[in-house]
């Protein structure tokens, strides 16, 4: 295996950090967050998994689309001109300690945002731009599941470059040209062997296609959602949920005027109580369980029927934070063995 | 007797007799977590816990239980013959009974109110991270062992020392207005506008959220600073002498954000001001503005 210390990895970072945006785990006041970095110095180097996924510099909370503003003289009389000023992503970007399940997350939101026509620009154009340098997982966490649905703690198919941790710094896996790229001519020191295999949790059984339609009307969803707050933390933590609102809104000025607009489009969630609903005020998913519902179907039921893949990583964040204990993985069992029983 | 177990002995002696229909507690899930449990049936009884993880206040399941017991009814989908439903509280919880009965959200009577004397909940309760075993801040300045109002109590009061003195509001107004501003902004910049702190919150009961609104009639949709400011100063304000200080807020942000040093600062503004505590008796804050009919305003200060 070829290695790369820490110094030489601080190096490359701080290099990188100075041509493009640099990406990487950071501590902000406590909470662990993927977050642009000046420099190698700001990298939290041991970390479990962020809080947020890292989703956000690829598919932003927020994102300016266009700016419509009210340009000059049109010439004619009571005519006006109008700008329109398209967003165009020009910068690259390298996101470092992309765990597994993120780079897993950032291939599903691709069998949408990419692969299904029509393709969304703004996504593609940051992807294009974008080079991941994964880093291995030593070992699953309590509500880690990815190994269930496909993955793997020390996954590298969906990242540029793997770096997995070893006594004398990292292992590194070139994947991609672009991850090749980034390492330009670094002299890597090879070593003899391989990086030692991460722990790994039992998988849990994935509830098949024919579970969630026979379940569909089952009282178990308005059960489960008893509970639920209907806020938005489960789909906002999540590296594959990739709902959004867009609206056109007043951009604020200093001065009281009516000059610029913007359409913006943000993060939303399935979960939150207006999402569905529609002109004339009618929402046919009015009832906690009727959402809850549909989150869970649409990661493991409609996202598949629809693009090919699980909406669904087994990262766990889910699990960790939400407040009132809804947890994925008993969804997922409450579904297996309901249909085992139906089954016999 | 263990308080669990008197818990789970009223529960069922409430779904047994028909007194209410539905029994709101805690249970503790598959993977050892502390929750909300919604009890029906008197054999479920037995899923009910107490522990010193019982963080979440039940208070905001209440309303919607009332309402949802209401909308069943009249469409004849069940058949209830008290509207009642039973809640599991802590003092803390108890005085959001006070201010919601207060403000009308429901009466009195609608709820029966097992009370449970506290000993404080542990930080990182209802996560599974309760590993230090110590006391959540706000346990430890409190000194309410008592629920303010109850139709049955649970075990015994224990006197306890403890002074709120405001002593976690010195890092604030410590600081230079300047400095003071840059710190709720790097907070509030964390923000995903998630709206936990919001939909947990007994007090946040507006039908449509003024921070919500599909018209961006008050402050835009965008997760950007400027947004988030707004939303949660505006917030703070609103809770203006309403705020219990169950603190659920801070507890479910995923980004933790202090929300308390902004409902504590004007929760010390208000009692100094008015004398009022929220929720120590069933009055609405003297902050807030009860609009009567057709009878005209009535200033309840």
């Amino acid at each position: 295996m070829d290695i790369i210390t820490r110094d030489q990895l601080a190096a490359l970072l701080d290099n990188l950090a100075s041509s493009r945006t640099l990406i990487a785990p950071c501590e902000a006041e406590d909470v662990l967050l993927y977050r642009r970095v000046p420099s190698s110095a700001e990298v939290a180097w041991d970390f479990d998994l962020p809080v947020l996924s890292a989703k956000g510099a690829l598919f932003p909370p927020t994102e300016r689309l266009m700016t419509v503003e009210k340009g000059g003289d049109a010439g004619e009389e009571n005519a006006v001109q109008l700008n329109i000023l398209e967003t165009i992503f020009e910068d690259e970007q390298v996101i470092f300690g992309v765990r597994p399940c993120d780079a897993r997350g950032f291939k599903a939101l691709d069998a949408l945002l990419l692969e299904t026509d029509p393709m969304d620009t703004y996504y593609a154009r940051r992807r294009e731009k974008t080079t991941l340098i994964g880093l291995a997982c030593g070992q699953m966490g309590p509500s880690c599941f990815c190994t269930s649905l496909g993955g793997a703690p020390d996954d590298w198919r969906d990242v540029d470059l793997m770096l997995t941790e070893i006594e004398d710094g990292y292992a590194v896996k070139v994947v991609t040209e672009k991850g090749r790229a980034l390492l330009g001519d670094l002299s890597l020191r090879e070593l003899p062997g391989e990086p030692t295999a991460p722990v790994l949790n039992d998988p849990l059984p994935v509830p098949g296609d024919e579970a969630w339609t026979s379940q569909f009307k089952d009282g178990f969803w308005d059960n489960l959602a008893e509970r639920c707050l209907s806020c938005r933390i489960c789909a906002y933590v999540c590296p594959v949920c990739r709902c959004f609102d867009v609206r056109d809104e007043l951009v604020p000025a200093t001065t009281f005027c009516y000059d610029q607009y913007e359409r913006i489009r943000c993060w939303d969630s399935c979960t939150g109580v207006n999402y569905r609903k529609i002109a004339g005020g009618h929402n046919p998913r009015s009832e906690k369980g009727q959402r809850l519902r549909n989150r869970f179907n649409c990661k493991f039921y409609y996202y598949p029927q629809q693009y090919g893949v699980i909406a669904c990583t087994g990262c766990g964040r889910c699990i960790d934070a939400c407040p009132v204990n809804i947890d994925i993985t008993e969804v997922m069992e409450h579904l297996v063995i309901t249909q085992e029983g139906v089954s016999k | 007797m263990s308080k669990t177990i008197d818990i789970q002995a009223k529960t069922r002696q409430l779904l047994n007799s028909g007194q209410v229909s539905c029994v709101i507690g805690y249970e503790i899930g598959p993977r050892g977590r502390t929750r909300p449990a919604f009890i029906y049936q008197p054999d479920d009884a037995e899923r009910m816990v107490w522990n010193r993880s019982c963080t979440h206040n039940l208070v905001p399941y209440v309303s919607d239980k009332l309402q949802s017991i209401e909308k069943n009814t009249s469409t004849g989908e069940t058949e209830t013959t008290q509207q009642q439903v039973a809640v599991v509280v802590k003092p803390c919880d108890s005085r959001a009974i006070n201010v919601l009965t207060a403000e009308k959200q429901f009466s009195r009577d609608q709820v029966y109110v097992i009370g449970v004397a506290c000993e404080g909940i542990v930080d990182g309760a209802g996560f599974g991270r309760e590993d230090n075993g110590n006391l959540q801040a706000r346990c430890q300045r409190c000194s309410e062992r008592e629920p303010v109002v109850y139709d049955i109590l649970i075990g015994e009061p224990q006197e306890v020392e403890a002074v709120d003195d405001y002593s976690d509001l010195d890092r604030l107004t410590d600081l230079t207005p300047d400095a003071r501003v840059e710190f709720w902004l790097s907070q509030f910049d964390r923000c995903i506008r998630c709206y936990a702190c919001r939909q947990v919150c007994p007090m946040c009961n507006c039908p449509t959220c003024l921070y919500e609104r599909d018209d961006s009639l008050w402050v835009g949709m965008g997760i950007r600073l400027n947004e988030k400011r707004t939303f949660h100063l505006g917030r703070a304000y609103h809770l203006a002498g309403r705020c219990v200080g169950c603190n659920e807020c801070e507890r479910v942000c995923p980004m933790k954000i202090p929300i308390s040093l902004l409902n504590r600062m004007l929760e010390r503004e208000v009692e100094a001001a008015f004398g009022h505590r929220a929720g120590a008796a069933a009055a609405p804050s003297p902050l807030v503005t009860i609009l009567d009919s057709e009878d005209g305003i009535s200033w309840t200060s």
